[in-house]
């Protein structure tokens, strides 16, 4: 009878078993085999031979991986703020009462739900030189030929896809703002009303420290959705002109296929903690926050 | 949603744990001497015997589909599948590592006849029906051995338009100046018209313009085996590819050259192979480098474009040497040596082989037959590709390293029109370290 008790009181603990064995089994496995691969000279084929840290250091003389390390932080210090940005501002107008609220909703989030490669597709079809849509719109205003080579040329390449990839996601981010939003009880702002607090002042001091968990939510998946950006860029560019468009996550995969499977995954493993580290930094930074407000 | 990339990412990383679990099985795989691994235990006759067919050529994908429903009801104890991958040369390397083997596939790569991953077929009855030159190049060049077997020839050159040729009054060109007042008489002549149409975003397209002019110089100098050989031992010193005015030297200051000159696209780096078929097909282009691959295509876009298309070798990029032209195996096929069903797969290699299948397929492909005995009335250049292989030297693909594949030159090749490059000599520098980085991948 005891034992029967005790079972029921800790019943709770199993229910996060099959959690726990899938997370071990479909993450905490593979990593750690990933720190082993990454550990050896593995091509694939032929038995792996351990080289410690040598794919660790090759990283670091690795002008490529520099040039790849610099296209995502670009693409992701880009990214990430402007859609918390857009998608903040968005939320905000779209919370007020007006006509047709639910139409300018649904045409701001519809580009999220298409896939990002299709977007890059698309988008490659309207920014050809001399093909493209745009070419074409621009010519007959006569407003020059648009003949300027967006993709052909690195940085302008970057700047299209920090663009495109901000207006495809504005939605999600938005999304998750609206809701934080409307979760905020409106006898707060009535209350700071009474006070004589101001547009800005109840912005500041109201919304957003009650929208503080949807802040999390979007600064965390954007950091991570941006760093590990990979569709929309072999869409668009494929990482060219050369590589000069090539993301992090773009690189493990062709090192991946190319016979160098233990340094794409050493890369692997760095990007994982790249990600890791500002995810961490900013978890603490607005832990610490929210408990002073 | 978002999250998916992280997956993506993880996916990646868990398959190279697959990749390294299996990795260490394979350890005592067999040497290419080796007989086939898959022991074949006959079970009862009655059960269907499921065969994979996995292949990389997206042109032959409908074709192939006839012929296994052809071959399935005249076979009904086997079922053939196809399956098609874009990236094939890389896919089939996440295949051989998890363990999904495919019976028959037609990608066949160096490295992996290296390891053992392919079934010897020397001592099939069909050898004596096919072309010397196409046996040669299905020759394993260190063990002797046939491990694959190629069902076409293919070809690859300069493809031009011979009604503005004619208009003009221009010739096709042997050599590297005669080939650039053409396109300057083109340019002058025809502002509206672009002389060489480059698809650049699809880098293997570049790759190729590599394979051909930079490897043609290596090819013809050493003769087709001797070629080989030092491809695939990457004996440096033939290959010369760091060398001042060198093979891979020589070809970037070309393409430079014609980049300044203003004698290529504009937009060379982001347009398509489909905008370049469409350009050449309607007559907005003048020339382009392609293969016999892209006929069909082309007739499909115009069908009265027959009669304007001409094909003459590449002209010859150094001074000294001769104009090549691509004449290779084509099609090939290999069965795995890990099948569990070799006997099978046999049998499905002995049907596509019949006379009257590669009859088909040649004509459907708009590719020369590699077999003596089919007649295939193949396309609308017989005479003019006949004309082009005595005109030119002949060349074959290059066996490259797997981890630096013609993609990844196109891709080089892409930095040197972008202006990434200095000067052709560091080009051809950093050319070499990549070729050299691949190849020690797989050779340790």
């Amino acid at each position: 009878m005891n034992l029967l008790r005790k079972l029921w009181n800790n019943l709770h603990l199993f229910m996060a078993l099959p959690a726990i064995v899938l997370f071990g089994l479909f993450f905490i496995y593979p990593l750690a085999q990933g720190i082993g691969i990454s550990l050896t000279d593995s091509n694939g084929m032929s038995p792996p031979r351990f080289i410690g840290l040598q794919n660790f250091v090759d990283f670091f003389h690795d002008a490529r991986a520099k040039k790849d390390v610099y296209n995502t932080v670009f693409f992701a210090i880009g990214s990430a703020p402007l859609l918390n940005l857009f998608g903040f501002l968005y939320a905000l107008i779209l919370d007020r009462p007006f006509k047709g609220k639910g139409f300018v909703r649904a045409v701001v989030y519809l580009p999220a739900v298409i896939s990002p490669l299709i977007m890059g597709y698309v988008w490659y079809f309207i920014l050809q030189p001399d093909r493209g849509f745009l070419y074409h719109l621009l010519a007959s205003l006569h407003l020059g030929t648009g003949g300027s080579d967006w993709l052909g040329n690195a940085n302008s390449a970057l700047l299209v896809l920090v663009f495109i990839n901000v207006w495809q996601f504005v939605g999600m981010t938005m999304i998750i703002y609206l809701a934080g939003l409307q979760s905020i009880p409106k006898e707060l702002y009535e209350a700071g009303e009474i006070d004589g607090a101001g547009y800005l002042k109840s912005l500041w001091y109201i919304t957003i420290p009650m929208v503080v968990q949807s802040i999390k939510i979007n600064v965390v998946t954007n950091i991570i959705g941006s760093l590990s950006v990979f569709e929309i860029i072999v869409a668009l560019t494929d990482g060219g002109p050369g590589y000069s468009t090539e993301s992090l996550s773009i690189y493990i995969l062709r090192m991946l296929y190319g016979s160098f499977t233990g340094y794409s995954t050493a890369v692997a493993m760095i990007l994982f903690v790249m990600i890791i580290i500002p995810v961490f930094l900013f978890m603490r930074y607005i832990n610490k926050k929210e408990f002073e407000m | 949603m978002r999250k998916k990339k992280l997956g993506l990412l993880l996916t990646g990383v868990m398959m190279v744990g697959l990749l390294a679990g299996c990795g260490g099985k394979n350890a005592d795989s067999p040497s290419p001497s080796g007989t086939a691994a898959g022991t074949v235990q006959e079970t009862a006759p009655k059960e269907t015997v499921k065969l994979k067919f996995f292949t990389g050529k997206v042109e032959t994908v409908d074709l192939m589909n006839t012929l296994i429903q052809k071959f399935n009801s005249e076979n009904p104890g086997i079922e053939v599948e196809q399956e098609y991958q874009k990236d094939a040369s890389n896919v089939i390397k996440v295949k051989f590592a998890s363990g999904d083997i495919p019976d028959i596939t037609t990608v066949v790569e160096q490295d992996y006849i290296d390891q053992g991953k392919y079934l010897d077929l020397s001592n099939e009855p069909f050898w004596p029906r096919v072309l010397p030159a196409v046996k040669e190049l299905s020759t394993d060049v260190k063990s002797g051995k046939q491990y694959q077997v190629a069902t076409n020839v293919t070809m690859a050159g300069i493809f031009y338009n011979k009604k503005i040729f004619q208009e003009l009054g221009l010739k096709e060109a042997l050599t590297w100046d005669e080939f650039k007042a053409n396109l300057q008489a083109i340019k002058d002549k025809k502002p509206d018209v672009t002389p060489l149409f480059i698809a650049g975003r699809d880098s293997w397209t570049l790759g190729h313009l590599i394979e051909f002019l930079a490897h043609g110089i290596i090819k013809q100098d050493l003769g087709v085996k001797s070629a080989r050989e030092a491809f695939i031992n990457n004996e440096s010193d033939k290959l010369k590819f760091d060398q001042e005015n060198g093979p891979i030297d020589t070809f970037a200051k070309r393409l430079l050259e014609l980049q300044a000159a203003g004698l290529i696209n504009k937009d060379a780096l982001t347009a398509t192979y489909d905008n370049q078929k469409e350009a050449f097909a309607t007559g907005k282009a003048a020339m382009i480098s392609q293969g016999m691959w892209v006929v069909a295509d082309l007739l499909k876009i115009s069908p009265d474009f027959q009669n304007d298309l001409g094909f003459s070798p590449y002209p010859s990029i150094q001074d000294g040497t001769k104009p090549v032209v691509l004449s290779a195996d084509d099609s090939r096929y290999a069965i795995t040596a890990q099948s569990k069903h070799p006997d099978e797969a046999k049998k499905f290699l002995e049907f596509l082989l019949q006379p009257e299948n590669l009859k088909t397929y040649s004509e459907f492909l708009k590719s020369p037959p590699a077999f003596t005995d089919v007649t295939a009335d193949w396309g609308p250049l017989k005479e003019q590709a006949n004309q082009a292989l005595s005109s030119g030297v002949n060349i074959a693909f290059t066996d490259s390293p797997s981890g630096f594949s013609g993609d990844d030159a196109g891709r080089m090749v892409q930095e040197l029109l972008a202006g990434q490059y200095a000067a052709s000599l560091d080009f051809a520098k950093a050319y070499k370290d990549a070729w050299d980085k691949a190849w020690k991948a797989t050779h340790r």
